[in-house]
């Protein structure tokens, strides 16, 4: 039986002052998932968290959350108090010590897990009585996340939680996400534009460009579905139609001809066949090149 | 909790002030020793001005000059109608500046991912600010009938509290005004600005008018004159804080983050 949707979206538009940020965005992301969000700078990943707990609104289209419509009043309200966030600043109240703002965030959430809080304030090295303003980049993300995972909400949302850490910080707060949700029940929505870390933690993703989703499904089904077909000639390569369906972008260098598909790789070999290659090879590909690709792919149809 | 928020957004502002307007409680009830002293040493000099407007500065002098002669109309002069006044007016507009929505580096983000309406931590702002103004508006003012035996006067705690509940009422306009501009302006600086400045000429129009205004219903001129309340001025006075107030809420529940 299919999990329950957690995160729906559909065509779902926001403009800022004539900016379009969100150009008909849509995607689900199911119960128990750890779903990445993957855009470049300026894609619309920020917006997107941003619609989802109402702190702006959609200007056309359809986001919810747990079933409730984002841009309720009331139903954005308990749509947060079943989700936690981390934001990309990790702004938190920097007149308060690390044990006020426990104590402070403890206050809203119903399901606050009293045992994690003590658990991660000794793993991660938090003093309860050090002064937020004087934490380091590392320490501040360490205690964001803190605030998250305890706070027993069913949706975790982090937009870019590793962002100007360092290595070493990075793997330690990715650990402590993967450790955490292997061992409680909830669904993660992960911005980021770092395709290593998504690729480390999630199983789903969504790629987002111009405010647009271009790809989003299971990330084994895309490693499954998505190929890289080389072909070689024995002469000059022949020009294809890259518009063909289930062709993502196409490159001709010299005798070879090496095309990214998402879909119907076998009629996509069919066809290639009749072009008389010398050979064809079919390569997997990574999370990495699906990225890479369809941003460009889409790029060169915006030039179109 | 989100009461403790606001009181430590604004408790340096509120502090400061606090201290600020005892001193100036507690300077004016010495202040009137030395006056006291000076004033028994001379008669009312007979100021005449030439023209319409030279009189009416003699008269005014000569006004002011009757009203030190006795304590109550001294503390009023120089306290209620002026310092508390003046001061009052300046930590409403700073404690209304800056909602809990204004400027990114101070948890915003934080703030809004929390599961509590934007109206509820508007609320709170607003009740934590009005809290602290009517405690700098009505505690500093107890200091001079606590402090006038120590000069071998007495000063009513009944007026004390009813002059400082006028400026309250009064000044919570100026603070709902500056709440209100808080929610369209990401800084502290701009609302503060801008309400000082719509102070500073509705004062100016008072003064040019010789209109009774927001200023003197802030001071409760008519209660230490003839011990009546302008009950009218500050049902108005509350009406506007209140519009400003629920203009503010509407404010912040349509703006985008």
């Amino acid at each position: 039986m299919a999990e329950p949707i957690i995160i729906e979206t559909a065509d779902l538009r926001k403009r800022y002052d004539g900016v379009e940020a969100l150009a008909g965005l849509s995607f689900a992301v199911p119960r128990g998932s750890i779903c990445g969000l993957l855009g470049r700078n300026g894609a619309g990943k920020t917006t997107t968290i941003k619609v989802l707990l109402g702190m702006a609104r959609p200007t056309s289209g359809k986001a919810s959350v747990f079933g409730l419509a984002a841009d309720g009043r009331e139903t954005s309200v308990d749509i947060r108090r079943r989700t936690a966030f981390v934001s990309e600043e990790k702004d938190l109240y920097d007149t308060m010590t690390v044990g006020e703002i426990v104590r402070f965030t403890a206050r809203f959430y119903p399901h606050w897990r009293r045992d994690l809080e003590e658990e991660y304030l000794s793993k991660f090295e938090l003093p309860a009585d050090a002064s937020i303003k004087k934490l380091s980049r590392g320490m501040r993300t360490k205690l964001a996340l803190l605030l998250a995972l305890c706070s027993g909400a069913e949706l975790l949302i982090l937009d870019e939680p590793t962002s100007g850490l360092d290595p070493a910080a990075t793997e330690e707060v990715l650990k402590a996400l993967v450790s955490h949700v292997a061992r409680q029940e909830m669904t993660v929505f992960l911005s980021s534009h770092q395709i290593a870390e998504v690729d480390q933690v999630a199983d789903r993703v969504v790629i987002i460009d111009r405010g647009r989703t271009l790809v989003h499904g299971a990330l084994d089904d895309l490693r499954g579905s998505y190929r890289r077909l080389r072909l070689v000639f024995d002469g000059a390569a022949p020009e294809l139609n890259v518009r063909a369906p289930g062709i993502v972008n196409v490159r001709r260098q010299g005798r070879v001809l090496t095309m990214l598909a998402s879909e119907g790789v076998d009629r996509i070999i069919e066809e290639a066949r009749a072009l008389k290659p010398a050979s064809v090879d079919v390569l997997p590909v990574t999370l990495k090149e699906i990225f890479l690709e369809t941003v460009a792919s889409e790029d060169e149809h915006a030039l179109v | 909790m989100l009461w403790y928020r606001s009181w430590l957004d604004t408790r340096w502002r509120f502090l400061i002030g606090f201290a600020l307007l005892l001193f100036s409680a507690c300077g004016t009830v010495v202040a009137y020793v030395e006056l006291g002293n000076l004033l028994s040493t001379l008669d009312t000099p007979a100021i005449e001005g030439s023209g319409t407007l030279g009189a009416a500065i003699g008269e005014a002098i000569e006004e002011a000059i009757e009203l030190q002669r006795t304590y109550r109309g001294f503390v009023w002069s120089q306290w209620f109608d002026k310092n508390l006044t003046f001061l009052g007016t300046f930590f409403a507009a700073l404690l209304g500046s800056g909602s809990p929505f204004s400027g990114a580096g101070r948890g915003l983000l934080f703030s809004l991912a929390l599961p509590v309406s934007r109206g509820r931590w508007l609320g709170a702002r607003a009740g934590t600010g009005l809290a602290e103004l009517l405690v700098l508006a009505v505690i500093p003012s107890l200091a001079i009938p606590l402090l006038s035996p120590l000069i071998g006067e007495h000063y009513s705690v009944g007026d004390a509290v009813v002059h400082g509940a006028y400026l309250f009422v009064v000044a919570a306009m100026f603070f709902s005004l500056a709440l209100l501009l808080s929610t369209v302006f990401n800084d502290v600086w701009r609302p503060l600005l801008l309400t000082c400045l719509v102070a500073m000429g509705l004062s100016l129009g008072e003064l040019a008018l010789r209109a009774d205004g927001l200023f003197t219903l802030m001071s409760a001129e008519a209660y230490f004159r003839g011990g009546s309340l302008p009950w009218v001025g500050l049902l108005i006075s509350v009406a506007l804080t209140a519009a400003l107030l629920y203009a503010a809420a509407a404010q912040v529940a349509r703006r985008d983050f």
